[in-house]
């Protein structure tokens, strides 16, 4: 957009005075254009750096033979079409596709239920809301290590119940899922119940009259009510959940005999066990397509329904 | 001056990018004269003597600068520094395989001139400097080796009537009677590095397969799906499932090392067949400075099978060590490699101060120090003797293969995939990487060793 400014008498005669020719000065639009481009400069700078740049070396990479090491070699779609044959790679969607699952199920329902539950207690609300968020802002590798311990075949619930939780095949995906929800699932009753203070009580008011139950009320007044912040959430935790490593990492490293490798470890250990580079690049793409065809879809989704988040 | 969006935006798209082409120049900015070095030390004792014994103790055309690098990333810290152009002048790896990754990258300097003025094809173990070799070149100096080794409590042995294991009938007997008594037979696991289980995979294909067997399996002479392959995974697998590793499958997955030194020190469990690293590793669940009066001691592997030689020595290389390609003083890198090398008392007294995985130096008892643990001089003083040489999976498979060999063994005695579609699958990237040139060189079993 053009802007122009036109001295004014005044301006000019400042100027004679001053001993120097007049500087026109910037009106306030172009001055707020360039103020806003300047905050947003070093954004776009890091973005540029460390997501745009790695992200088009990577899509190249994919492409590549490339061990990490030396030079690149070209061969085309060879590795998007050794995943598609791949077991191992088949595996590790497989169980992305399982946490996915579990974490918009169990933590959506139990953070729901957390929130609303919360919305119906005056006491203490603080004190349940600091209680179910710090978990969350645990480091991931403290609360991996405490559950570690906790779940031991050797002094722990494990050995108590008689079951090696991560030791089992069958049971070391639902186990290492189950210590990363107990973290995650408080942030999601904090921002449920941040959703639900925003419902307007006469809808409430409105609803007991007509004589709705806490159940009734909760399914036919606040879900629709957040359906945007349920729609928001459930899409951050599609991508997430395609992001995982850090809990599956510490606890299992991907096994036992695979059984918890999820693409991330498998992208890890081809790029830095098996140095394939160029094949793990394949893989965080795959990942990243996955990514932005839930977020394409829930743009447009919100275009078509108007929502604000 | 009108700033457009499509103006801004190349002006931030160039101002991006002019750092990261800067980058790419390659100019690596040196803040030291002297010969850059990155190492990872398990603990601060090692880390301490090293830097006096090693460094400050130095005194050749150029000074030496020690960088300290965390264990768990230094060969990512070092890949990385290589790809930018820069990296320290003397560039350490985990082993041969590694090695040949960055030698196809030309990041290493050729040693053969240094090797011949400074003697170290005699001065060093034949098996170790041609698995260092990358088509006829010499592109490492083998700087720690290890060897395979049977760990146990001589006073578990004793209670129970029990002796040290020279063959398959004698082990199986003893697990047998162990497991009977909810003993764990062999204290393994791989809760903490699931690398761990190829230390099992090279017990049973160097003992039960036998070396000569594998040698020709390196050279790509068989197929990896050769029934003598097949059948030694096979009976590991077996062993695994009738809980002699670990106690039973589950717990193999979830034991850490500190279980495993404990339990052998408890007499909880009988054996253990680990590397020679874990002497250095047993202080602290053993005698004195763990409050008991348990005690150690090793012997080597034994025959799984009648056509196995009754003494293989599995060795690896457990560290590498090359001068980078942009060195600007390779000669004085060469010099500071001769110096950390090549000295056989320099080698022993690191053993016995500290536990120093030695260089590949043929060592006699001579060599070393009086406040040795003799354990530990008897192990080098024997491996500096050994007449058949096997082969560590981690030093002589490619780095693909090595990775599919211990991922996917854990599958097998989980009854996930069979021994023989384990043994495929190891054969099919194996077939791919010899072709690649990625296998590092495999002396024969008993050409070589001295």
């Amino acid at each position: 957009m053009m802007t122009t400014t036109t001295p004014t008498a005044t301006t000019a005669a400042r100027a004679v005075l001053a001993g120097r020719p007049e500087r026109p000065r910037r009106s306030p639009v172009r001055r707020r254009t360039v103020v806003a481009w300047a905050f947003m400069l070093p954004l776009i700078l890091t973005n540029v750096l460390v997501v745009l740049g790695p992200s088009l070396s990577a899509l190249y990479y994919s492409f590549t033979d490339w061990s990490g090491v030396g030079e690149a070699r070209w061969i085309g779609l060879d590795n998007y079409v050794e995943l598609v044959g791949d077991p191992e790679f088949l595996n590790a969607f497989w169980h992305n596709i399982v946490w996915t699952v579990f974490f918009l199920v169990v933590p959506m329902v139990m953070g729901l239920f957390g929130a609303f539950a919360l919305t119906r207690i005056r006491r203490f609300r603080l004190l349940f809301r600091v209680a179910f968020f710090v978990p969350y802002i645990v480091a991931s590798v403290v609360t991996a290590a405490v559950w570690e311990n906790l779940l031991s075949s050797d002094v722990g619930v494990g050995e108590a119940f008689g079951i090696n939780f991560l030791g089992n095949v069958d049971l070391a995906l639902p186990t290492v899922a189950f210590v990363n929800n107990w973290a995650w699932w408080g942030f999601l009753v904090v921002i449920f119940l941040a959703a639900m203070q925003g419902v307007d009580p006469s809808l409430y008011e409105a609803a007991a009259l007509d004589g709705a139950g806490p159940f009734r009320q909760f399914w036919s007044v606040t879900l629709p009510s957040i359906r945007p912040t349920f729609m928001f959430l459930g899409l951050m935790t599609i991508i997430w959940s395609f992001l995982s490593f850090d809990y599956v990492y510490i606890l299992t490293q991907g096994g036992p005999a695979g059984s918890t490798d999820v693409l991330s470890t498998l992208l890890y250990r081809e790029a830095f066990a098996s140095l394939r580079a160029g094949y793990a690049s394949a893989i965080g793409i795959v990942m990243g397509v996955i990514s932005a065809i839930v977020v394409a879809a829930y743009l447009i989704i919100r275009k078509r329904k108007d929502w604000a988040i | 001056m009108t700033l457009s969006r499509r103006g801004f935006l190349a002006l931030s798209g160039v101002a991006a990018l002019t750092p990261a082409l800067a980058a790419c120049g390659g100019d690596a900015r040196r803040t030291f004269d002297g010969i850059e070095y990155w190492a990872a030390f398990p603990d601060d004792a090692q880390r301490e003597y090293f830097q006096a014994e090693r460094v400050d103790a130095f005194t050749g055309s150029a000074p030496v600068q020690l960088t300290i690098k965390p264990s768990e990333s230094i060969g990512r810290l070092v890949q990385t520094a290589l790809a930018a152009g820069a990296g320290p002048d003397l560039i350490s790896t985990a082993g041969p395989a590694q090695v040949a990754a960055y030698a196809g990258a030309g990041y290493l300097l050729p040693l053969d001139e240094y090797a011949q003025q400074y003697g170290w094809n005699g001065a060093l173990a034949p098996w170790a400097l041609a698995a260092s070799r990358m088509d006829g070149k010499l592109l490492s100096l083998p700087a720690g080796y290890e060897s395979m080794i049977l760990l146990y409590n001589p006073a578990t042995l004793a209670t129970n009537g029990w002796s040290v294991p020279t063959n398959r009938a004698e082990f199986e007997a003893i697990c047998t009677e162990a497991k009977a008594k909810d003993m764990i037979p062999v204290a393994a696991g791989n809760g903490d590095f699931r690398p761990a289980s190829e230390w099992a995979v090279t017990f049973a294909l160097n003992h039960h397969a036998g070396p000569t067997a594998v040698h020709e399996v390196l050279a790509g002479r068989i197929p990896w799906t050769d029934p003598v392959i097949v059948d030694a995974i096979a009976q590991l697998s077996d062993y695994f499932q009738r809980g002699w590793w670990g106690g039973s499958v589950e717990d193999y997955f979830t034991t850490g090392f500190p279980s495993m030194y404990a339990s052998l020190a408890s007499g909880e469990a009988v054996f253990m067949i680990t590397g020679s690293w874990a002497l250095s590793e047993l202080g602290p669940y053993f005698g004195e400075e763990a409050g008991n009066d348990a005690t150690w001691d090793w012997a080597p592997l034994f025959p799984l099978r009648d056509d196995v030689p009754a003494q293989v020595w599995d060795l690896g290389i457990g560290q590498t060590m090359s001068i980078n390609s942009k060195c600007p003083i390779p000669d004085a890198a060469a010099e500071y490699l001769d110096f950390l090398e090549t000295d056989p008392g320099r080698q022993a007294e690191g053993i016995a101060e500290v536990g120093l995985q030695p260089a590949p130096v043929r060592l006699t008892a001579a060599d070393f120090p009086d406040s040795v643990d003799e354990r530990q001089s008897r192990l080098y003083v024997e491996l500096s003797n050994a007449a058949t040489i096997g082969y560590t999976t981690w030093t002589f498979c490619p780095q693909q293969t090595d990775t599919e060999l211990y991922t996917n063994f854990d599958k097998v005695f989980t009854d996930l995939i069979t021994p023989h579609e384990y043994c495929a699958g190891l054969d099919k990237i194996f077939r791919k990487e010899l072709a690649l040139g990625k296998v590092p060189a495999a002396p024969a079993p008993d050409g070589l060793a001295r």
